[in-house]
């Protein structure tokens, strides 16, 4: 431990803490700009200066580590000067006229900085140097003229995200963010996860769906999780009069620790799907709306003429409460066939194996932040569950190695040290055959030479996987396996091998609870007469929907409009992710929880409410009991 | 002790914070009876006093010859010098054009706008300011008092010219000085 004081307080604290950080732990605020907590100290702007007794120069106190005795001070004229300078040096360098800003007012943290140094003027003029404006990318638009050069997006980018797309070309003033070497951000490798947007402390990045409709005083923020796929990273909803004005990630969240991909963080912004509104019910060949009450007593009929042949297929989108009481009412009205949306594609692979083995056998994806090699197999990840993807991507620089066995389109390709892309339908006999060069590495050309593959790069990833110290193995669900279970066997075998962490990526938020509560069944609706669907916000492919082509009756609960809904017999309307509470089990196995954002509009009710109206209408109680139903089955995830 | 004088004038701006001076509303009458309101571009009175003003207050960047004259007569004329809102402050939106050259900027406003038929021209007749690049006050005569603000809050300005007329400096800190 260390002892120094700071403006004449005592404190004591870690070696190697900088002093900014003892000065906010003893209580003592020291502006900084270019510094953010999720990333290294840079030292880049300057604003923090503190004085040192002993020191020649005013010192930058993020970057300075504290030191025995060391007496800060951080309220002296001298200090006070030099910030003020540095923030004059800093408006003089651009654009910064705040009445045409979209961030002024309270969420820049350049204007605030002066406010908080009582500045009423520039004592420089700006130099009038214009910077072309980036507006290229849906979502980001990107503004030099704002720039104060403290290059946080440039780390958030590279050290979060593990992107690297971001840059800066030209030196001093003449500095320029450019994505790639120059090219416009929307056609550049930037992945849309809007890091950069949040962490820029001005307007220099900002996200154009959001822009000038409320400013963080002005709107309600509600602390949720994501839904969009099975991470489940913490997030910040920023509304304003009941509607949606963006989506952050949580800086505080132990999930993600406040990263956010595309679809978390933008594609919300960008729903374009009709809302079901009201109760719709078929009569004669056309559809009309009816209430809530008649759409369940037609329910209640089918029901009875279905005996026997009904099946409940529930989306992996719906909260535990949700399948819960949904599983509750349709097993009480004599349904006996229960399926997911994901027809244990994806998830049920993994429940079945930990079942089988009696115990909880794969880890939490923490185990990414510290591996030394990663073993990609079937997955995507520059499309799915895309934040495990910059965990990996930001530790390559380190020395990290990433072998994929994946499809050749795959966009992660381009991050890995080396490509296996196996023909179609041998995918399984390869993870059976890569088993085993682990164990004996002399068939490496001949089994190179069976897949098609590059000898040598076969050759490197078996020697990288061997020689790594803390391998992980990530199993995902992009290849279409004749035999999931097998396919999950051999890679289970193969972590096992390697003494590597285990992580599948699994589906939907909430797909591993479906599988535990035993409703991830492979679809089959042959013979079924009834199904009713809990489709609830999620997005079917055409594959999936044409499946319900044959059944005779269908009733569906649905947020959105869908040829499925088109083609139902009764059409209830549910709230989507924003509108609902609820608990999830996340890939970690992690009980997590989401609250409502937004308010549904009247008529539109929860899925556990609308499945209640159901319950109530068919005569039968429910009761709570998703937790126990949550822990019926044998954990997946070592906890 | 007899009332200070107060006089002021408008330049490169929109007239929005002389609007914003007058939302002090009733309060003008507790501020007549401690100050001897004179020159204002919205009274009779166009010019301050030969003999001397105790505040001269300038709403507006200079962005031309006349509006540098106007600037250097108040400044010798008034022994404190207030430069009222954005434009006064830093040259605020007129000041957006000094990002562009002169001649595109005069170009685009006499001649390109869709408005103007073919006979547009740049007006040049001798009696006329010469444009300049947009210029906060203190970029040309220096400033006692600044009130930034677009506009400044009624609130803050007639805090500011209390404290004047009662002798003091104001001092714009904390919430008087985050106009948004």
């Amino acid at each position: 431990m260390v002892n120094l004081t700071i403006d004449g307080k005592n404190i004591e604290v870690k070696e190697g803490t900088t002093v900014l950080n003892a000065a906010r732990a003893a209580g003592v605020e020291i502006p900084t700009l270019c510094d953010h907590p999720q990333l290294t100290p840079y030292g880049g702007c300057r604003l923090c200066l503190v004085e040192v007794e002993g020191a020649r120069t005013l010192q930058p106190s993020c970057t300075l580590p504290v030191n025995n005795e060391m007496k800060v001070h951080t309220d002296t004229e001298k200090v006070r000067n030099a910030r003020k300078f540095v923030l004059s040096m800093i408006f003089s360098e651009r654009n910064h006229f705040c009445p045409y800003c979209q961030v002024s007012g309270g969420d820049c943290e350049l204007q605030n900085a002066a406010y908080a140094e009582d500045m009423t003027h520039w004592p420089l003029q700006p130099n009038w140097k214009p910077f072309p404006v980036d507006a290229s990318h849906p979502f980001i638009i990107m503004e030099n003229n704002r720039c104060i050069l403290c290059r946080r997006c440039v780390r958030a980018c590279g050290e979060l995200v593990g992107n690297y797309t971001l840059g800066f070309e030209e030196r001093g003033a003449e500095s320029a963010l450019v994505a790639d070497l120059g090219l416009p951000l929307g056609e550049s490798s930037c992945v849309g996860c809007g890091t950069c947007v949040q962490i820029c402390p001005t307007g220099a990045l900002i996200d154009r769906w959001s822009a000038y409709q409320g400013k963080e005083t002005e709107v309600d923020v509600t602390k949720t999780i994501c839904q969009g796929c099975s991470i489940g990273c913490g997030l910040d909803v920023l509304t304003r009069d009941n509607r949606l004005v963006r989506i952050e990630g949580n800086w505080d969240d132990t999930v993600s620790g406040g990263l956010l991909c595309e679809v978390g963080r933008f594609n919300p912004m960008d729903e374009e799907r009709e809302r079901v509104l009201t109760p719709m019910l078929k009569a004669n060949g056309s559809t009309k709306a009816t209430t809530w009450e008649d759409a369940m007593a037609a329910i209640k009929d089918q029901l009875k003429s279905a005996k026997g042949k009904a099946a409940a297929v529930v989306s992996t989108r719906l909260s535990a409460e949700a399948m819960d009481a949904f599983k509750q009412v349709c097993q009480a009205a004599g349904v006996d066939k229960f399926f997911s949306t994901e027809g244990s594609q994806i998830t049920g692979p993994a429940t079945k194996a930990a079942s089988l083995l009696g115990k909880p056998f794969e880890t939490k994806m923490d185990a990414l932040h510290y591996a030394d090699a990663y073993l990609v197999i079937g997955e995507d990840l520059t499309k799915d569950h895309q934040v495990l993807s910059f965990f990996m991507k930001r530790r390559l620089p380190d020395g990290a190695k990433l072998i994929h066995v994946g499809k050749a389109d795959s966009g992660f390709n381009n991050f890995a040290d080396a490509v296996l892309t196996v023909p179609a339908g041998k995918e399984t006999a390869f993870l059976e055959d890569l088993k085993g060069l682990l164990s004996n590495d002399s068939a490496v050309e001949k089994v190179a030479g069976i897949y098609g593959l590059d000898a040598v790069a076969l050759a490197e990833s078996v020697k990288a996987l061997k020689s790594a110290e803390k391998p992980a193995v990530v199993m995902g669900s992009r290849y279409d396996f004749s035999d999931e279970a097998a396919a999950y066997n051999s890679v289970l075998n193969i972590a096992n091998d390697l003494k590597a962490t285990f992580i599948s990526t699994k589906g939907n938020i909430n797909s591993l609870a479906a599988a535990q509560m035993d409703l991830d069944n492979t679809l089959d609706l042959s013979g079924v007469e009834l199904v009713i669907l809990a489709a609830g916000d999620e997005v079917f492919s055409q594959q999936f929907m044409g499946k319900f082509e044959k059944v005779p009756t269908m009733v569906v609960f649905s947020s959105y409009v869908s040829p499925l809904t088109a083609a139902a017999d009764v059409v209830l309307p549910v709230t989507n992710w924003l509108e609902q509470d609820g608990h999830f089990l996340n890939v970690d196995g992690r009980l997590l929880s989401a609250k409502a954002a937004l308010k549904a509009s009247e008529g539109i009710y929860s899925n556990v409410d609308a499945f209640g109206k159901l319950a109530d209408s068919l005569d039968i109680k429910l009761s709570s009991t998703w937790e126990s139903a949550l822990n019926a089955a044998t954990a997946v995830v070592v906890d | 002790m007899a009332k200070p004088k107060v006089a002021s004038d408008w330049l490169a701006g929109c007239a929005g914070c002389h609007m914003s001076f007058l939302d002090i509303d009733e309060r003008i009458a507790q501020l007549v009876e401690l100050v001897d309101l004179r020159a204002t571009p919205i009274t009779d009175l166009k010019e301050p006093d030969k003999d001397g003003v105790t505040v001269g207050i300038l709403e507006g960047g200079i962005n031309n010859t006349y509006n540098e004259e106007v600037a250097k007569r108040m400044r010798s004329r008034c022994k404190i010098l207030v430069a009222l809102g954005d434009c006064a402050v830093f040259g605020g939106v007129p000041a957006m054009r000094n990002f562009f050259t002169l001649e595109d900027s005069l170009n685009r406003a006499y001649i390109e706008t869709p408005s103007t038929d073919d006979s547009g021209k740049i007006p040049s007749s001798p009696e006329l300011a010469v444009p300049t690049r947009v210029r906060a006050i203190h970029e040309v005569v220096p400033v006692d008092v600044f009130i930034p603000g677009c506009p400044p809050d009624a609130d803050i300005i007639f805090y500011a010219l209390a404290e004047l007329a009662q002798g003091r400096i104001p001092k714009l800190e904390h919430k008087n000085l985050m106009w948004n």
